[in-house]
């Protein structure tokens, strides 16, 4: 197991530190922590709240051409929980010490990262359903992990986040059920969908466990307690029989069922194309980004209006 | 004029009338009224809620139980002349758990607050400890609650069991041969 | 009832849907791209709450010209040319800025608000329910975004000035809420639905007291733009073709 890169000077409090995280306890805002320790969960909740708020963009943009009133009304429910999720981890990480306005000028001058999946655009109506059962049931997995992580502010807004999460999930997959079974429209747009968001969702699991760098410290510290790689196989096992169920093809002539194992085994995943987008040359990288920027920049008079008002009010209670 | 996102306000929520109001989080608002208003989009949309109480960060003065053991009180000494009001107690009992409210104390500052929280408010064990003048926590008004409150009851959309992909997979399973009758 | 008494209530509570169904859509529009995280959540909360209202009037409307209210208020909403709407011009408009946004939600909740708290009366007992149901909510959104126009309103000077702005162009436009249409007249002496000259008067009263407590100057009263909700603005179809590219792409299609 390789070590931290900036191993940090013995601490006399560390030992009793990974004990409590060996006998499962939470390390809770107050604690001590090893900075190491502190500034990789900031790294972590803080471009996980990023991933919700950008998440909302691809998404909210199918909103004012959702095709029926429920969908159209499950689909904005949908994307303002994305928006609570991101305000319950932005405030997780503000208990480590950061600020919102530090999240914030991170993100928007591109120097902070969120999940690559959502520099992918949504093309068609079927994405949104191929979103949510992909995507938001790779989230589940992942945060279902993380739902044990050992700092309790994130563990708790996993779990509260994965219970809203599971909603996301099914309304998704309800559509795709419906829509590779109906119309001959319907069956070619889920299909197409099906075919743009596959990879991307596999690459939200991250590199593969030899090419992972920060895996060892995040396990030992209790951050995360299943590898990239034990999570994507997890996610293909349950996908793809449903996939093929539905008569749907999968974009990838390797994919084959091992039986020895008991696992699909999919091809190689194009980690060129992986890095492009993380490293911020995807196809929405850009735009994502410029329609964060503009809305917080037009956001900016109203901000400073309303702190004008409660100053002037000098903090009354009342409204 | 300096652009920020706001004072961080902590919001207590109470889910029913016989329990005490919980930590649910925190938001970011201008003024405690937007706050309140803030708290019910973002902490109300789906459990049960009779009671939202929102105070400002910066009004809470916190004591850890390691603080305590070491005797290090926060410097918040009483300002001069200033009066003894209520103030409330919320208290971490368990380390997964968050702060609950536990009762009211009598003090002129936030340290002796704390003090007499410490010595008063009997809970075992109380892992650390907030205090904030009563005046400072802005409650949702009882009547305003079918307003504020109701509404969320009102969204089965919103909840996971609306949804039968389960059933409607296994129905399509078991006709593809994939799955064995009775499963 | 009688079948043209049903045929009036009908055609005054699908204003009320289509009112609700337009807003609703001009609102979420602001999704992800709201000044602060917390405003984004509470401004879909109330487009999501005013879709529900929609779908809900769009019920009421089918039950009383005995079509099937699962199916019907779909195809109003989504196969439906734009000269056949019967919203107001406000709720069309291009969404603006936020004072604008949010001077136009305050304006129509608080209208809302008055002619919901006289329909909670109405002698035909699906619309009084429907419509109390709906009050619980307009409470909320009248709190929410009287706050809003208050604070922006006091705020600062260029806070100010864009919510002047706003005001001067919804006002007129405002007004169009409270026109009767034809065949009204009989609803109202029979107890279904309010004198708009009453419900007028009294919103009048209401947004003139939170206004020029928000420093804000209530224009000169003037013609408003169109009396027949019939007539529309050319907003109107653009936001259709955008609202219904997808349920038109294959009409027999279940989505």
């Amino acid at each position: 197991m390789a070590e931290p890169k900036n191993a940090p000077a013995a601490d006399p409090r560390l030992p009793a530190f990974e004990q409590r995280i060996g006998r499962g306890e939470k390390i809770e805002p107050g604690d001590w922590m090893p900075e190491e320790y502190r500034q990789q969960l900031i790294r972590m909740i803080s471009q996980h709240a990023h991933s919700e708020v950008v998440g909302m963009l691809p998404e909210g943009a199918w909103i004012t051409r959702a095709p029926s009133l429920r969908r159209k009304l499950v689909l904005l429910a949908k994307v303002q929980d994305e928006a609570g999720h991101g305000q319950y981890l932005y405030h997780a990480a503000e208990t480590l010490g950061i600020s919102r306005e530090e999240m914030l000028e991170a993100l928007l001058a591109g120097k902070a990262k969120y999940s690559s999946v959502f520099n992918y655009p949504t093309l068609n109506w079927a994405d949104i359903g191929i979103i949510g059962w992909f995507v938001d049931g790779a989230a589940i997995l992942n945060q279902t992990m993380l739902a044990r992580c050992s700092y309790g502010p994130y563990s708790r807004a996993m779990i509260r986040i994965s219970a809203e999460e599971s909603f996301h999930h099914k309304q998704g997959k309800e559509q795709v059920i419906l829509y590779a079974r109906g119309t001959a429209l319907q069956r070619r747009m889920v299909q197409e969908a099906v075919e743009r968001w596959w990879w991307p969702t596999l690459m939200m699991f991250g590199p593969h466990d030899q090419a992972s760098p920060n895996t060892p410290t995040l396990v030992r510290w209790g951050i995360k307690t299943k590898t990239n790689d034990e999570l994507r196989q997890v996610f293909v096992n349950q996908t793809v029989p449903e996939i093929h169920a539905l008569g749907l093809r999968l974009p990838d002539p390797e994919l084959r069922f091992e039986s020895s194992v008991g696992n699909w085994i999919h091809g190689p995943i194009d980690w060129d194309e992986f890095w492009r987008v993380v490293k911020g040359d995807g196809p929405c990288n850009a735009e994502r980004l410029a329609t964060r920027r503009a809305a917080h920049e037009q956001g900016q008079w109203v901000r400073e209006a309303l702190l004008a008002y409660s100053r002037r009010s000098g903090g009354a209670m009342a409204a | 004029m300096s652009d920020t996102q706001w004072p961080r306000y902590q919001v207590f929520h109470q889910a029913r009338p016989d329990r005490p109001h919980l930590n649910a989080g925190s938001v970011h608002a201008p003024d405690p009224e937007l706050a309140l208003l803030n708290a019910r989009d973002v902490f109300v949309r789906r459990p049960p809620c009779v009671s939202l109480w929102v105070v400002q960060a910066a009004d809470i003065t916190g004591l850890t139980a390691e603080e305590l053991a070491a005797g290090q009180w926060p410097e918040r000494p009483a300002e001069p002349g200033r009066a003894e009001e209520p103030y409330l107690v919320f208290i971490k009992r368990e380390a997964r758990g968050t702060h609950e409210h536990c009762g009211e104390v009598q003090g002129s500052s936030p340290q002796q607050a704390l003090q007499r929280a410490v010595r008063e408010v009997k809970v075992s064990p109380a892992l650390v400890y907030w205090v904030c003048p009563k005046r400072s926590v802005l409650a949702s008004e009882p009547d305003q609650g079918p307003s504020l409150f109701g509404p969320a009851q009102d969204k089965p959309y919103r909840d996971q069991a609306f949804y039968h992909t389960d059933s409607l997979m296994r129905d399509i399973r078991r006709n593809d041969g994939q799955e064995p009758e009775g499963s | 009832m009688n079948t043209g008494t049903a045929g009036a209530l009908a055609a005054y509570l699908l204003g009320l849907a289509d009112d609700e169904l337009i807003l609703a859509h001009r609102d979420s529009e602001w999704t992800g791209h709201a000044p602060i995280l917390e405003e984004d959540i509470a401004f879909s909360n109330l487009a999501l709450d005013e879709l529900g209202h929609a779908g809900l009037w769009y019920a009421a409307h089918a039950e009383l010209l005995g079509e099937n209210p699962q199916t019907r208020p779909d195809e109003l909403a989504f196969l439906r040319e734009p000269a056949d709407f019967r919203n107001v011009q406000m709720v069309e408009l291009p969404n603006g800025d936020w004072a604008f946004s949010m001077l136009r939600q305050y304006l129509f909740d608080a209208a809302e608000m008055v002619r919901l708290e006289a329909l909670v009366n109405s002698r035909h007992k699906p619309t009084a329910e429907t419509a109390a149901k709906i009050r619980q909510e307009e409470r909320y959104h009248l709190r929410h975004t009287a706050a809003w126009v208050r604070r922006l309103g006091l705020g600062t000077e260029e806070s100010h000035r864009r919510m002047q702005a706003a005001l001067e162009m919804l006002f007129p436009y405002a007004e169009q809420l409270f026109q009767p249409q034809d065949g009204q007249a009989g609803l109202v002496d029979q107890g279904y639905i309010p004198s708009e000259q009453a419900t007028v008067a009294d919103w009048r009263g209401r947004v003139r007291q939170d206004l020029e407590g928000a420093d804000l100057r209530l224009p000169e009263a003037a013609e408003s733009p169109a009396a027949s909700r019939a007539a529309h603005s050319e907003h109107l179809a653009q936001l259709l073709s955008e609202m219904q590219v997808v349920a038109r792409s294959d009409r027999g299609a279940a989505w």
